[in-house]
């Protein structure tokens, strides 16, 4: 093959990159190394890192805004193969770059609060520098080994953020989960690097994009610019197994049930890594990779992302723990952004990524503010400060957590004028152009999903807020429950003011003047993709008045169900809920996707286990033992043969020279020198008769 | 000098060393005496290695002897040490243990 590995030189801005990759990373050692009195001063330090570190991509994002950026250098060499590594810095990238940072310096600000007295304070800030750091290499790193490395240690920070309170053993067990259905997304993930290594000997972004220009399709082969070339269904093969990764870290169907256990860990980590960016990472990287999916490929991320979209949604019904709701919707927006990849709205997908970042991460910290109420109201009592049946008329308590996770909510929905009624509209747009394109009733799943996930999510929304802010405190309450601080208040403003549409378009009810979305490129794949020419465009104004009247009917139907008057509202306690039909156990259990597992996957791999475990002492062990009993037995016949005839053989030897000695000695006379006399006259005889 | 001289004094001094080897009692005095038949052969070897002073073998080989001489003096006396601890003697008349 030829030498395509050029380097390319360091600049200004991949130097500033380098730099905010850097400084979270430096916060981790830092407070690694720093002693534990010191840790309230490092974890504002730290703060004061991410601050550097937003400001600093800020300048990134202003340079990237019309040219990508790139350097590499060699990494490292085997056989002839050189492997790089490098900074890529595109518009997705520099916008990635900015929401991680911002968000993840909210979230340290809040923290400082949040966490304060705990004693994992130190620690907790140490991984959420490493989280950040890692996040950010999978954000810029050019090369997808190198992401997935990056993909690996974000997986392990998440792991050791949701096992933050380890002695608990139900966060123990939610770090172990989401551990394990991670890796097995990262299964796919490497076939996916086998392949495309196959097929381009090399890793690099950049080259692949100008290889995957280059391709020829011949005959049903997949014939790369070198001549290599493999069976087409490789090509469709690599894209699944590469987007299988992002199924795992997205939190998608079938590998969407980590993620509702992840809420184990701390909110704020919740909103950060759980809603906000690590989870996002799957949709980032499908979009970093979009040129190499096919035509094939693209439809399965398509169905997938709108599968998964209804079905969190239908979860988030019916869910107790303030914290489940969002993480049920945050699969399902997840699956809104690949549905959008899918379809080849990379724009619109990688758009509600940004907008999605910040209005989750904003409800996510506004159910923290709520839950670090609760605990400050009701310290002593024992009682489940997550759960929304032990909540109800915080409104009046805390009105700004109130504003912000309202605001919030209707950017979920989709509500005009809020950020998310760009994002989830550009999606639905481009969904239903793709549908009219393949003239078949069967694509027109995907629109019909979303449109009804649209509806679900306006349900689910409205009963939280009416279940939690309205009607009466039903908890047990000890001292009054009062506002968080400035600081918590601060961070959750900001995001709320993200959440408003003005903020990403300058008309909002309408997502093409989005400064954001005009900017991004889809980028030119190899294939026809073709399916989103305007002459199949619907009316703009007729979807957005769908998903609009959709919202309504939602919002209305949730009010007059759960409204603080009604039946159901009155019977939402401890002791008298349960679901009450089939459907409503099918959302609570999420599709019993656990239990399905449960059965077939883990039940009989215990079987198994057993089984092998009975072999084991049954056969194995006890032919282990008949073995070394034989032996045993044989060695006490070796031994007697050994006493009996080869000592016996040695023995008989030493007592004949014994006996032949005392035998001859007789015969000396003890007269040494005459001997020697003797001898010597001898050998002058010998002389005499031989000369 | 011629070389027969040298023949004659080495077996005059071998000739010593016998004796003395064969008469004495005294197993000390047997050692002196090997020593003396052993320094008769240096002679011969350095006598004849007149004749090729080039080679050098027989100057060598007598250098070689005195080494060996002095290890064997030295395990000769080591073990005379040892006879005289078991037997309280060295005279050779003595010690006749293996007299059947």
């Amino acid at each position: 093959m030829t030498q395509v590995n050029d380097i390319l030189d360091w600049n200004p801005v991949t130097i500033m990159a380098l730099l905010v990759f850097c400084l979270p990373l430096l916060s981790f050692i830092i407070i690694s190394i720093s002693k534990e009195k010191h840790q309230v001063l490092m974890s504002w330090l730290a703060s004061l890192t991410m601050l550097m570190a937003s400001l600093l991509s800020i300048a990134v994002l202003l340079q990237a805004w019309s040219e990508v950026y790139h350097t590499k250098f060699t990494w490292f060499q085997w056989a002839e193969y050189i492997f790089t590594m490098g900074l890529l810095i595109d518009l997705p990238a520099a916008l990635m770059l900015v929401t991680v940072n911002f968000i993840a310096f909210l979230v340290h600000l809040f923290s400082i609060e949040y966490m304060k007295g705990d004693e994992g304070y130190k620690r907790y800030f140490a991984f959420l520098g490493l989280f950040t750091a890692s996040m950010i290499g999978i954000v810029l790193a050019d090369n997808l080994l190198v992401i997935f490395v990056f993909w690996e240690l974000v997986g392990l920070s998440s792991y050791l953020l949701i096992g933050h309170w380890f002695s608990k053993e139900k966060a123990a067990k939610a770090a172990t989960k989401a551990f394990i259905v991670n890796r097995i997304g990262d299964i796919g993930f490497v076939i996916g690097l086998s392949i495309i290594w196959l097929q381009f000997n090399t890793f690099d972004l950049v080259e692949l994009y100008s290889l995957m220009g280059n391709i020829q399709v011949a005959d049903g082969m997949w014939i790369s610019a070198s001549g290599s070339s493999l069976s087409l269904i490789w090509l469709t093969v690599a894209g699944i197994a590469l987007f299988f990764g992002a199924i795992g870290k997205s939190a998608q169907f079938p590998l969407q049930i980590w993620l509702p256990d992840a809420m184990e860990g701390p909110t704020p980590v919740s909103a950060l890594i759980h809603a906000a960016t690590m989870v996002a990472a799957g949709v980032y990287l499908v979009a970093r990779i979009f040129v190499l999916l096919n035509i094939d490929a693209l439809t399965f991320i398509a169905f997938t992302g709108a599968i998964t979209a209804m079905m969190g949604a239908v979860a988030a019904l019916t869910q107790n723990d303030i914290k489940k709701v969002l993480a049920f919707s945050t699969i399902s927006q997840l699956g809104y952004m690949l549905m959008g990849m899918g379809v080849g709205a990379y724009d619109a997908a990688l758009f509600h990524l940004f907008t999605h970042a910040f209005f989750k991460a904003g409800l996510f910290l506004a159910a923290g503010s709520i839950i670090h109420s609760l605990h400050l109201s009701n310290q002593a009592n024992d009682f489940d400060a997550q759960d929304m049946r032990n909540m109800g008329g915080l409104r009046k308590s805390v009105p700004v957590t109130f504003i912000a996770y309202v605001l919030c909510g209707l950017a979920l929905m989709g509500m005009p004028i809020f950020s998310g009624f760009l994002s989830k509209d550009a999606i639905l747009l481009d969904t239903l152009t793709w549908a009219n394109a393949h003239q078949s009733m069967f694509f027109y799943l995907i629109p019909i999903l979303g449109f009804g996930s649209v509806l679900i999510t306006a349900v689910y929304v409205s009963r939280q807020i009416l279940l939690v802010f309205f009607g009466e405190f039903k908890g047990q309450e000890v001292k009054s429950i009062k506002e968080n601080s400035l600081l918590i208040k601060g961070v959750l403003l900001i995001l709320s003011i993200m959440a408003i549409g003005v903020c990403w378009s300058i008309n909002p009810f309408y997502s093409e003047m989005s400064w954001l979305m005009s900017h991004i490129e889809i980028p030119s794949s190899a294939f026809d993709i073709g399916m989103l020419s305007a002459s199949f465009a619907p009316s703009h104004l007729m979807v957005s008045l769908i998903s609009t009247s959709l919202l309504l009917t939602g919002v209305v139907f949730a009010y007059l169900k759960y409204r603080p008057e009604g039946q159901y509202f009155r019977n939402y306690s401890l002791e008298t809920l349960k679901p009450q039909n089939f459907w409503q156990s099918l959302s609570y259990e999420n599709w019993y996707l656990d239990q399905f597992y449960q059965t077939v996957f883990i039940n009989p791999f215990h079987k198994i286990t057993s089984f092998a475990k009975a072999i084991d002492t049954h056969i194995i062990d006890r032919m282990v033992n008949l073995f070394g009993m034989g032996s045993v037995i044989f060695s006490y016949i070796v031994a007697w043969f050994d006493r009996a005839f080869v000592d016996g053989t040695v023995n008989a030897v030493v007592f004949l020279t014994g006996r032949v000695g005392t035998a001859t000695r007789s015969i000396h006379g003890s007269k040494a020198q005459s001997y020697i006399l003797a001898a010597v006259i001898g050998l002058i005889i010998i002389i005499f008769l031989i000369f | 000098m011629q070389i027969e001289f040298y023949f004659l004094i080495s077996s005059f001094l071998f000739a010593i060393g016998l004796a003395i080897v064969v008469t004495r009692k005294n197993a000390i005095l047997v050692l002196m005496g090997i020593e003396l038949m052993l320094n008769a052969a240096n002679i011969n070897f350095v006598a004849i290695s007149q004749s090729a002073p080039d080679v050098g073998a027989g100057q060598f080989f007598a250098l070689f002897v005195i080494v060996v001489a002095a290890a064997e003096a030295a395990v000769g006396l080591a073990i005379v040490l040892r006879v005289y601890d078991y037997f309280k003697t060295i005279d050779l008349d003595n010690i006749n243990e293996l007299k059947g």
